[in-house]
């Protein structure tokens, strides 16, 4: 564990900058979000929560599989890559470090997706406890801790007042550290008391968040009496505008749509980012399997709660990081939903 | 604010006993205090948790759209720019004036918890409390009093009907129209006045965080369409990809199809995840329809006819040097 | 993120050739054409004439898609007000396209690469004149990359 002030944190990200395509909270107009560092950006780091996820560095909203044209009525077809550069992101929360192994589950997974490893082999991840955890947090009922180093970070940060803490926890993130050694010192015993307190002082936030008492084994039922509770799907989904927000945000949904660009004579195939909640999602030929908006409503809570732990050995397809709850258009919430399936009468 | 809630329970239970109404759309309290969301209510028991307080920001007129198919009449609450929206749903033949009884709320502006949360940074906000013109943000560790300027949408700020439109019955006295809703035109005039250049690097650089999730398009009680031209696959319209043209293509498409129709609630803006100021497109167009074919404000009655289902023959227009024939 | 500014394009680039794309109303302007071409009346050839059942058929979707691939200037031509062949068609274009040429120029396309102008059938020196007007100012301009699709061209 190494220790760098705060005020040294620009000569920081000008040097890994130089090797990697450094992404950090950058804040822009009312957004905070992980973009590319460019000198004189507005870096946010105390602010817990980025509008969308991190998502988009392993799993781009657009990219283009392959390019095909017509020469002399003949089809030609190329491959094209996946885009980018080795990268270095910094200030991932423990939930959103949580998500990319979720993500992982459905990717890297026989067949692998060469493109999403290829993602995420280009990157080192640094995690960053969460000092300040806002009200619509709810990462640890899902068994996340906001103020230890979370497994899958390269390197664990934590923030100590004055300075980070950083702890390497992988060779990649040794690497990273080994190349920036000049602008760290070594921590002493105060610094390792600070940090202590640093995440008691987290424990004690998390304690006090309103969504604290959320206890998802209380969902009782098996999954088709689950699937079979009208009344409740109904009852939000009667509000439900049907927009992608509450998909586009969340770090864990991974469905993505395959369309074509059609050019004069050449065009390109990509995927792009699908949402459960509009209309022509899984259109097939025949129609749609799910007409309603209700039966799409069930469908993304059922994923998240129901299905994906049952093939992912009981992990939930949510991390708790409350994007959804904070900016869903009608406050339609999977903290509403849990709630209901589990039977509290406080709620609706 | 406690006495229209009241009198909101009062209304809708009555309503619903009396089986005046099938249905009644309000709002209702969630567990955070910013959490006030659209309820759907047909029991009379059940009409004691409706609310009114700072935070119903969400317009119910465009719910009725669908909950008409299921009910034959609905009882609605309804603010100044819910009212007018839905006027601008009558005059677009989506719903039936009699099918509905609207109870008015006339409206002094709601809060916008993205601006309290930045007033209160990293302090756990417990309640907004109201005074005669302040507001004090209550959390664990202080007390903040500000004024109502402070933490208003914007869009309320500049607000031009906060009494509704039309009603069957009003729940409160009417209030004063904002002080600044002259003011509202006053971003479009800067982004006018800057160069070609200038103005699409600012609208590339707020399109460029567009995640596609078509919010704007979904709360948007002017979009209407029962099959969206964005949602056809056989239009072939819809661009999913994530490129500057497809973003601003979805942007220009998606703020003409409602001009003329648009009642500048701000919705749009207000749901928009990515924080791109979309209430700028809609309001330039209403800024023109001013300008160019007389004062127009959609939704301040259901007849009439939107400026671009009509036509004067002495028009005049933009495009052409001597200002049209 | 900032966009070149097209100045000095047109010298560093001789060989710039304006794309034009003329949306004409089959009734009029289509004609206009057809007599500007045969009274032997210059006006270029990389205008790209799309035959339109009156002017008001026009969309601003159309405008965009023509931006977006390729175009470097976009003219909307329909019948004089008052001479429509379906009456009231284009008295519906002028108010449209008056907010939509106002609103493409609020989001930063020139003013000069989009014009809407009336040429009826008898107006074949008006057709070519608006022609070489347009091409004339989206030459000075240079090539517009505003709301350009990367993937139009291979």
């Amino acid at each position: 564990m190494k220790k760098i002030l705060k005020t040294k944190l620009p000569e920081l990200w000008q040097k890994i900058s130089t090797d990697f395509d450094l992404f950090l909270p950058i804040e822009k107009n009312k957004t905070l979000n992980f973009s590319l560092w460019k000198d004189g950006e507005k870096v946010n780091l105390d602010k817990v929560r980025t509008t969308t996820s991190s998502k988009h560095l392993v799993f781009p909203q657009t990219e283009t599989y392959l390019k095909f044209k017509n020469q002399n009525n003949k089809l030609s077809l190329k491959a094209v890559k996946a885009i980018g550069d080795e990268y270095v992101i910094f200030g991932v929360r423990p939930c959103d470090v949580k998500s990319f192994k979720l993500l992982d589950n459905i990717f890297l997974r026989e067949p692998v997706d060469t493109y999403y490893r290829e993602h995420r082999d280009r990157g080192t991840i640094i995690s960053l406890a969460c000092t300040n955890p806002e009200d619509t947090c709810f990462c640890s009922s899902f068994g996340i801790d906001a103020s230890s180093a979370p497994l899958g970070a390269d390197v664990a940060a934590w923030d100590v007042g004055d300075s980070y803490i950083w702890k390497p926890q992988s060779e990649k993130g040794q690497k990273l550290m080994d190349s920036t050694k000049e602008l760290f010192t070594d921590i002493d015993e105060k610094d390792i008391q600070n940090l202590e307190k640093e995440k008691s002082n987290i424990q004690e936030k998390l304690e006090d968040l309103p969504f604290n008492n959320i206890d998802l084994s209380k969902i009782k039922g098996t999954q088709q009496e689950i699937f079979d509770k009208e009344e409740i799907w109904n009852e939000f989904s009667e509000r439900c505008l049907a927009c992608g927000t509450c998909s586009y945000l969340c770090p864990t949904c991974h469905c993505y749509d395959l369309q074509d660009y059609k050019g004069n004579n050449h065009g390109e195939k990509f995927r792009c980012w699908d949402s459960c909640m509009s209309s022509d999602f899984t259109l097939m030929a025949h129609g749609n399997p799910r007409t309603t908006q209700m039966q799409r409503l069930r469908q993304r809570f059922m994923h998240k709660l129901v299905y994906y732990p049952k093939n992912h050995k009981g992990d939930y397809s949510c991390v708790g990081c409350g994007r959804c709850v904070d900016r869903c258009p009608v406050h339609i919430d999977i903290v509403k939903i849990i709630k209901k399936l589990g039977g509290e009468n406080n709620e609706l | 604010m406690e006495n229209i809630t009241k009198k909101i329970r009062a209304v809708a239970k009555q309503a619903l006993i009396d089986k005046e109404v099938d249905k009644i759309l309000g709002w209702k309290k969630g567990d955070l205090w910013s959490d006030s969301y659209p309820v759907f209510i047909t029991k009379p028991e059940d009409t004691d948790t409706l609310i009114w307080d700072l935070f119903c920001i969400n317009n119910l007129s465009k719910f009725l759209i669908k909950e008409l198919t299921k009910h034959d009449k609905i009882g609605i609450f309804i603010k100044g720019c819910d009212s007018t929206s839905f006027n601008q749903l009558l005059k677009d033949n989506r719903i039936n004036r009699d099918d509905v009884v609207l109870y008015g709320i006339p409206c002094e502006g709601m809060v916008d918890p993205e601006k309290v949360k930045k007033i209160m940074l990293n302090e756990r906000v417990r309640e907004i409390k109201k005074h005669e013109n302040n507001f004090t943000l209550i959390s664990k560790n202080k007390n903040i009093d500000v004024s109502g300027e402070e933490i208003k949408y914007d869009k309320c700020i500049t607000c031009i009907s906060p009494n509704p439109v039309v009603y069957d019955q009003l729940l409160s006295d009417e209030v004063e129209n904002s002080k600044h809703s002259g003011d509202r035109f006053k971003r479009i005039e800067e982004i006018e006045a800057m160069s070609p250049d200038q103005r699409y690097n600012f609208w590339k650089g707020e399109f460029q965080r567009c995640i596609r999730c078509n919010a704007c398009r979904d709360i948007c009680p002017a979009c209407s369409c029962v099959k969206c031209v964005f949602d056809n696959e056989d239009a072939e319209v819809s661009g999913k990809a994530k490129t500057e043209g497809e973003d601003t293509f979805f942007h220009l498409v998606r703020a003409y199809h409602v001009a003329g129709r648009c009642v500048d609630c701000g919705e749009c803006a207000r749901v928009c995840p990515a924080g791109i100021p979309l209430d700028l497109l809609n309001r330039k167009i209403i800024k023109d329809i001013n300008e160019v074919y007389g004062e127009f404000n959609a939704g301040m009655d259901s007849t009439t006819p939107a400026p671009l289902v009509t036509f004067k023959l002495e028009d005049t227009d933009t495009f052409s040097k001597k200002g049209g024939k | 993120m900032s966009l070149d500014t097209n100045t000095n394009v047109v010298n560093k680039n001789e060989e710039f050739k304006p794309l034009i794309v003329a949306f004409c109303c089959n009734w009029c302007s289509y004609a206009g054409a057809d007599l500007a071409g045969t009274s032997r009346l210059k006006y270029p050839a990389n205008i790209k004439i799309i035959r339109v059942p009156c002017s008001c058929r026009v969309n601003i979707n159309f405008v965009l898609r023509a931006f977006q691939n390729g175009a470097d200037g976009v003219v909307i031509a329909g019948c004089h007000p008052g001479d429509c062949h379906y009456s009231t068609g284009n008295y519906h274009t002028r108010r449209r396209f008056s907010l939509i040429t106002n609103l493409t120029e609020y989001i930063g396309v020139e003013k000069e690469r989009f014009k809407v102008d009336w040429i009826s059938a008898a107006e074949g020196n008006k057709f070519a004149t608006v022609m070489n007007d347009i091409l004339e100012d989206v030459y000075k301009l240079g090539p517009n990359k505003k709301l350009r699709d990367a993937r139009w061209k291979i």
